[in-house]
């Protein structure tokens, strides 16, 4: 054999597991039909939280999320910051209700339930706030509040959670293949034998050989458990999040949607994110786009607390699907979120395992829970995780970024961006601008790129494609949707990986679609704006002449 | 409380890019007294500076360059392919292009290169090349068809901003089809620390004394044998009184021209500052300012601390970067709140406003995109429509992007509609019922 395991899938539980794996010594491929974190992953919440919305169905899911929170926290540091919640108490009537204040009372109790969770994962306790002190701290809020609870959160950049964890993974012997797909797990007698694959850039068709199969492609795994004559039941379901160019608020907001779902608004990194919808969907996973109803729902969601909301500038819609375990029945929030393994033997593909369901924050005892049953499938005996102490790349030490500013010739917000998407490699990747000082150039200003980052990303982060960088950089994906920064990071991208100049256009082109579809249904005022700038500016890229 | 002044004028000019531009010169040229009013520079500052009119829609991919139609057939066959186009639209008065042209290059002297039967290729900083009726002297040199010799791409050391060993090798292909040999150097102009300059800031750089100077004396020193032009990237200087172009090229003895490029462009900047002295030169008075309270020709409008009563107006805002077509949940017109209903592609024609944008854009970006192409809807004579198909208002025309039916930014018609519907609309404002 080949490998001893091949995971499908590079998602936060596929490059989990991989890391898991190679670090308990066992010789794994990963195959990724795109480049990390692209499904329900990149696009979750990017939230490292506790789970406090499952408190009540599914308690264990909340110790879970809120234990590992505290861990990833020990093995990224840099790639976490602080999500204080304010969760309003609101009343539809003038004057509080009976209904209204017992409502409120549960709000208290139950986030003073959540509250014994908070140690495992560093968070501070929840606070009531009186109206007046619910104003001071969030002016943006309609009238008429009464006050408000607190309870703290973590934000992560979800995308690059992912993609340490393959480099680590990778770090420790694992063999990585993003845009090679897995098109058909292969058994023989009872038992899987492999897979066969394809790679989607180069055409090269192959097989790999293990004898454990695990299949962690999220919202495409029954149509490719179908495809191997397997079944994985799931509901997916898709969630769409907005974007805004800034914060609209100081602290996440806790809301209503029109139906009384929850939803939220909340400061990530230097933008607002409003999410997030919640409806099965029956569709192709590959061709998913926000549309403009759920737009408008969680726009009207979002200023039915924050009216500011109403006239902000969406930058982006974009959206994932969940892998809900399946259930006929429930309504799409009711659907539990934990997380099933399914064994294939019972299809007479022993050595199979589908991941359903699951949490961002709990991947990494996802992924502990899985390699342990690998190691059992494959008849090894145990041996203990460490991904739990050992830290990410770059995680070993979060620099200063004043510091770093004054030893190099970037400015200290750049640095802290570098410092925020790469710890400690922050210091190898200025490191650049010694060999060549045109590295310095900010590509970004929006996002704060530099030139030796997007340098850095595609030697050592496994880029392929130019898109890629959206996620290990985020160049493009601002409100400037890639004016200043997409030709300058293809030609560097270019020469790094030795392109063409066809290709350097082509990956141009295919980096602006990408935008292109996510922002879509939300054009609109100053991003309208923004949008026939960009055309302007790529027209002659695209040039057929 | 300052009283305003008050002016009166026959033709009033609203926005001071291209099309307004064009429009005031031609009705001033017409014999009318005319004010421009404008808010910014126009969104004519952000293009590359050299002027498309029409990408033949039927050329053949690989077909010579020299194959190329001229600018008014190439018009004409997009006009027959695409009939939500304002060249379509126009009808006859299409055949007025050559006219408008020529007018525009007279308007602009020292700046355009006098235009040629057929487009000028023009390389890009993508390393592709694109057909330009109009360009400036600065780049007409790097004509693909032009060049005597092998072209070189110039790349300055120091500086990410282009890469000529690229662009080089994608220009290359051209060969094939009529095109020159060509090649890149680097060239050290020696003006010290470049690497974090943005091209504004380079092209600042370049204006000082002996810098143009310094890089056309490092251009010679690097340039191969057989070299016939050079290109470089569209840095050269802010203003076109600095006549950096000129000073690099007299140092470096050999002709110099810039790429066409994205945003910012520094040959767009230039092209913006000669619309300015245009203006200035024809006696056009131009103020400065939103307008305000505007309620169609005849009746006065503010704009700053000036009212202007004009009988005739030009409406020349843009599209979405001029703010002559704005989106808020509906599309409008802010001006005058005229009806936003042209566009081009499956959605023309509709009641635009209210649709959401999803349902005005399709799901592949390149390909026509009613949201990107909508605006005013008019008839041959650029009088804008209401919305039951009239004119919406007596003396009323328009020009430029703020004309539905083309997408102005990215589909190589921009400028090339500008200038012809601005000289159209202006004639047609100097002298109502005149020939009209």
């Amino acid at each position: 054999m080949d490998y001893d395991v091949i995971i499908l899938g590079g998602g936060v539980n596929g490059t989990g597991t991989a890391r898991d794996c190679a670090m308990r010594g066992l010789r794994v491929l990963l195959l990724e039909k795109a480049d990390f974190g692209v499904g329900a992953s990149g696009n979750s919440s990017g939230m490292i939280h506790g789970g406090i919305r499952y408190m009540l169905s599914d308690r264990h899911v909340t110790a879970l999320a809120c234990r590992d929170s505290g861990y990833i926290q020990r093995i990224a540091p840099h790639l976490l910051f602080r999500i204080p919640f304010l969760m309003p108490f609101t009343s539809r009537a003038e004057g509080a209700t009976l209904r209204d204040r017992a409502a409120w009372y549960a709000t208290e109790v139950y986030v003073g339930t959540y509250d014994l969770f908070q140690p495992l994962k560093h968070g501070k306790p929840s606070t009531r706030l009186s109206a007046e002190e619910l104003y001071r701290l969030e002016p943006g809020l309609r009238p008429g509040l009464r006050g408000a609870v607190t309870l703290d959160e973590w934000g992560i950049d979800a995308f690059r959670l992912c993609a340490l964890n393959a480099l680590s993974a990778r770090a420790h012997g694992a063999e990585l293949r993003t845009w090679t797909a897995g098109r058909e797990i292969l058994a023989e007698g009872g038992r899987v034998r492999g897979v066969r694959f394809r790679d989607a850039l180069t055409g090269e068709e192959g097989e790999a050989r293990a004898p454990v199969v695990f299949n962690a492609t999220g919202a495409w795994s029954p149509a490719l458990a179908r495809r191997s004559g397997a079944a994985v039941p799931m509901r997916p379901g898709k969630g769409v999040h907005l974007t805004l160019d800034r914060r609209y608020s100081n602290y996440g907001v806790i809301l209503s949607a029109v139906d009384g779902r929850q939803m939220f608004v909340m400061p990530h990194e230097d933008e607002s994110i409003v999410g997030t919808t919640d409806d099965d969907y029956y569709g192709d996973p590959d061709d998913v786009e926000a549309t403009n109803d759920e737009v408008e729902y969680l726009v009207e969601g979002a200023a039915s607390l924050l009216p500011g909301v109403r006239n902000a500038r969406i930058t982006r819609a974009w959206c994932g699907l969940r892998t809900t375990i399946y259930a006929y029945g429930p309504n799409e929030d009711a659907l539990s979120r934990e997380h099933q393994l399914h064994d294939g033997a019972a299809f007479g593909r022993a050595g199979l395992l589908s991941l359903v369901g699951g949490k961002l924050a709990s991947y990494r005892a996802q992924s502990q829970e899985v390699t342990d049953r690998i190691l059992a499938l494959l008849g090894r005996a145990p041996v203990p995780c460490r991904t739990h102490e050992e830290p990410l790349p770059g995680g070993d030490e979060v620099p200063d970024p004043a510091a770093l500013a004054r030893a190099h010739p970037v400015a200290a917000p750049i640095a802290a961006r570098l410092v925020y998407r790469h710890g400690g490699r922050a210091r190898e990747i200025l490191r650049l601008l010694e060999e060549d000082p045109r590295l310095g150039l900010v590509l970004c200003r929006d996002e704060g790129i530099l030139a030796a980052e997007v340098v850095h990303c595609v030697r050592h982060e496994q880029v392929r494609r130019l898109q890629d960088l959206r996620r290990r950089c985020r160049l493009a994906v601002g409100a400037c949707a890639g004016l200043d920064c997409a030709r300058v990071a293809a030609q560097l991208a270019g020469r790094e990986l030795g392109w063409s100049p066809e290709q350097v256009r082509a990956e141009l082109a295919d980096l602006l679609d990408a935008g292109w579809r996510e922002r879509r249904p939300i054009l609109d005022g100053a991003q309208l704006v923004q949008e026939e700038l960009v055309r302007g500016a790529h027209a002659a890229a695209g040039a057929p002449w | 409380m300052v009283s305003p002044r008050a002016v009166a004028a026959e033709v009033l000019v609203v926005g001071g890019g291209m099309a307004g531009t064009i429009a005031a010169l031609a009705a001033r040229e017409a014999g009318a007294r005319v004010v421009l009013v404008r808010r910014a520079p126009g969104a004519t500052a952000l293009s590359s500076g050299a002027v498309g009119v029409a990408p033949d829609p039927f050329a053949l991919p690989g077909e010579p360059l020299r194959a190329a139609r001229g600018p008014l057939e190439a018009a004409r066959r997009l006009a027959r392919l695409r009939p939500d186009h304002p060249y379509a639209v126009l009808g006859d008065r299409l055949e007025a292009l050559p006219d408008a042209l020529a007018f525009a290059t007279r308007a602009l002297a020292p700046l355009l290169a006098p235009p040629l039967e057929r487009p000028r290729f023009l390389a890009t900083s993508f390393g592709t090349a694109v057909p330009a009726a109009l360009c400036q002297r600065s780049q007409a040199a790097g004509d693909l068809l032009a060049v005597g010799g092998a072209l070189v791409v110039a790349g300055l050391a120091g500086h990410l901003g282009l890469d000529a060993a690229l662009v080089a090798a994608s220009l290359e292909r051209y060969r094939a089809r009529g095109g020159p040999p060509t090649f890149a150097v680097e060239v050290d102009a020696g003006l010290g620390e470049l690497g974090l300059l943005r091209p504004h800031e380079l092209a600042r750089r370049l204006e000082q004394p002996g810098a143009a100077e310094a890089l056309g004396a490092a251009i010679r020193a690097a340039l191969p044998a057989g070299a016939g032009a050079v290109l470089v990237a569209p840095v050269l200087g802010l203003r076109p009184e600095a006549q950096v172009p000129e000073r690099v090229a007299g140092a470096a003895g050999i002709a110099v021209a810039e790429l066409l490029a994205d945003v910012p462009s520094m040959p767009g900047v230039r092209l913006q500052a000669a619309l300015e002295a245009a203006l200035a030169a024809a006696g056009v008075e131009v103020v400065q300012g939103a307008i305000q309270g505007a309620t169609g020709p005849g009746a006065p409008i503010a704009a700053g601390a000036t009212e202007i009563t004009a009988a005739r107006w030009v409406l020349a805002t843009g599209r979405f970067v001029g703010g002559g077509i704005a989106r808020r949940g509906t599309l409008r017109e802010p001006a005058l709140g005229l009806p936003v209903q042209a566009a081009e592609g499956r959605e023309a024609g509709v009641d635009l406003a209210a649709r959401p944008a999803a349902s005005l854009t399709g799901a592949a970006r390149v390909g026509p995109q009613p949201l990107l192409s909508a605006g005013l809807r008019v008839d041959a004579r650029l009088r804008p429509l209401d919305a039951r198909g009239r004119p919406a208002a007596e003396g009323l025309h328009a020009a430029g992007a703020v004309v539905g039916g083309h997408e102005h930014a990215s589909d190589g018609t921009g400028l090339g509609v500008a200038i012809l519907t601005g000289y159209l609309a202006g004639r047609a404002a100097a002298r109502p019922g005149g020939g009209e």
